[in-house]
């Protein structure tokens, strides 16, 4: 089989439609991922043991099942009890509730990394609630939180191909479907390959010199 | 710094009352129906082995620790109870807010806000509870920093602070509330033996330059000796023997005392 630059070209477009499909599933997913693990961080470390101990299991249970099984039952199984989700709703819940669960983590290790004696200083220099988590606790807990958390986001990028499972028309789904129709898989495939490589190292980058900043400004 | 006018004779009335306090945690009796008060203006050394409640004494003030039973009263108002309409209710947070601005505390382990500089760790209370205007806290919070000889290390941050500038820093930080109470827990026992003297010759500068009322806890007995008006010596939370550093150190009549002072002396303190 030989490298064909025509059909390269032919199904450039396509693709490139299908990865912008694959960062804007990535960055909607991570929102729902930072916004639901902060929802489960607050449950787990909430006073109510009931309510830590549900949201334990929840996270746990999540976790511990792949995402591909957590795909198939958002997309073939909840239609059955009349919940319809098309392919791109079921993806990104699917993604950000799987993610969230990690996420929930880097938060809770986060908090539980500020020391003690900054709670009780906070208290002894007699600052309210609020001010001692704007000034004092997330000031401190958020910096060592970025590096996880961007790690996480090219994590959720680099699955994003799973999605193609339940008809995802992502850089995944484009390929497959390009493939399917020409029966040539190299150069679809080598292409995402490409793609995903490109973006994964830009996004590093970034996330590198977001830590160097913040090293910058702890010293 | 808060003049107090009243003359400190024998009856004026205590500043701090514990009044049959008990403090538990889970199974364990950590303070015992203790009795204890604290005139205006006193200077008063805690000491006693290793879990005797020293520190937890200090927390209650400070409101870091609740009370079992009992009751700690300041300037006869009730700590951990508040009364409406004669009934008794347990303290809300803004109770504990107003009782708290009488207290200032100094922690063995610093606790400063690394991520904050030197200055901005004296001035971020004040301005925060809108005792001072930013401008006011700034400039207030320069003078504390001379008075605790750090004058130059105004913009620097802990992290390339030595453990007695921190500690100095954090007394600092304390007296920025303006306290009429300052609590001391073992400032020095986390730092090397040669920065123990220049945070110790601030606080008694502090002693004898302010009318503060301040609770010292502390293992060094010589320090506790030259410091304090009244010494308690404690034991499995309650007060084995109290009173004039003098008789204390020297001529203590319990038994207790005398084993406890003997180890000290024995560890190779001067008394
Ligand atoms: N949060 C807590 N949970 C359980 N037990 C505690 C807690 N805080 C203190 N204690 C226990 O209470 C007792 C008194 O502690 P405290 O810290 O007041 O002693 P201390 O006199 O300050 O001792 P040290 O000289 O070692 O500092 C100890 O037995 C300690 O283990
Ligand atoms: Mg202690």
């Amino acid at each position: 089989m030989n490298w064909s630059w025509d059909y390269v070209s032919e199904i450039t477009p396509s693709l490139l439609q299908g990865l912008l499909v694959t960062v804007q599933i990535t960055l909607i997913s991570s929102v729902v991922a930072m916004a639901v693990g902060l929802f489960f961080a607050i449950a787990k470390m909430s006073a109510n043991r009931w309510i830590s101990r549900i949201a334990v299991m929840v996270t746990e249970a999540i976790r511990r099942t792949p995402l591909l099984v957590q795909l198939y039952f958002l997309f073939y199984v909840l239609p059955d009890i009349g919940i319809v989700l098309s392919p791109l709703v079921a993806g990104i819940v699917g993604l950000g509730l799987h993610y969230a669960t990690y996420v929930s983590e880097v938060y809770r290790a986060g908090l539980i990394n500020v020391p003690k004696g900054q709670w009780e200083a906070a208290r002894a220099c007699n600052l309210t609630g609020r001010q001692t988590w704007t000034q004092i606790i997330l000031p401190q807990a958020i910096p060592p939180m970025i590096p996880p958390l961007g790690n996480y986001v090219i994590a959720m990028f680099k699955e994003t191909p799973i999605l193609s499972a339940i008809t995802v028309l992502d850089i995944m789904g484009e390929a497959l479907a390009q493939a399917n129709f020409s029966y040539r898989y190299l150069e679809p495939i080598t292409l995402v390959a490409t793609g995903f490589l490109f973006v994964s190292l830009c996004s590093a980058a970034v996330i590198r010199l977001l830590e160097n900043q913040l090293n910058l400004r702890a010293a | 710094m808060g003049l107090h006018v009243a003359p400190k004779t024998a009856e004026q009335s205590p500043i701090i009352e514990f009044r049959n306090v008990e403090k538990s945690f889970g199974a364990i009796k950590v303070l015992d129906q203790l009795c204890f008060s604290v005139k205006p203006g006193e200077h008063l050394a805690l000491i006693g082995p290793s879990g005797s409640g020293k520190t937890t004494i200090l927390r209650m003030l400070m409101t870091l620790e609740s009370v079992t039973a009992g009751d700690v009263v300041v300037n006869g108002v009730s700590l951990n109870h508040e009364y409406k309409n004669a009934k008794e209710f347990p303290a809300s947070e803004a109770h504990l807010r107003k009782m708290r601005s009488d207290f200032g505390m100094v922690f063995q382990h610093f606790n400063l806000f690394p991520h904050k500089t030197a200055i901005q760790n004296v001035t971020l209370a004040p301005v925060l509870t809108g005792l001072l205007s930013k401008a006011e806290a700034k400039k207030r919070g320069l003078e504390l920093l001379e008075k605790v000889g750090l004058a130059d290390k105004a913009d620097e941050y802990p992290s390339r602070l030595s453990g007695g500038q921190k500690q100095r820093v954090a007394i600092a930080r304390a007296l920025a509330l303006q306290p009429k109470i300052l609590l001391l827990d073992e400032i020095t026992s986390a730092l090397d033996p040669e920065l123990v003297e220049e945070v110790l010759n601030v606080i008694t500068n502090l002693r004898n330059e302010t009318d503060m009322t301040m609770l010292l806890v502390t293992h060094e007995m010589g320090f506790a000796k030259d410091f304090a008006d009244r010494v308690l010596f404690f034991e499995r939370g309650k007060i084995v023997e109290e009173g004039p550093p003098g008789e204390i150190f020297h001529s203590p009549l319990h038994e207790r005392t005398k084993s406890f002072l003997r180890k000290v002396i024995a560890a190779g303190q001067r008394v």
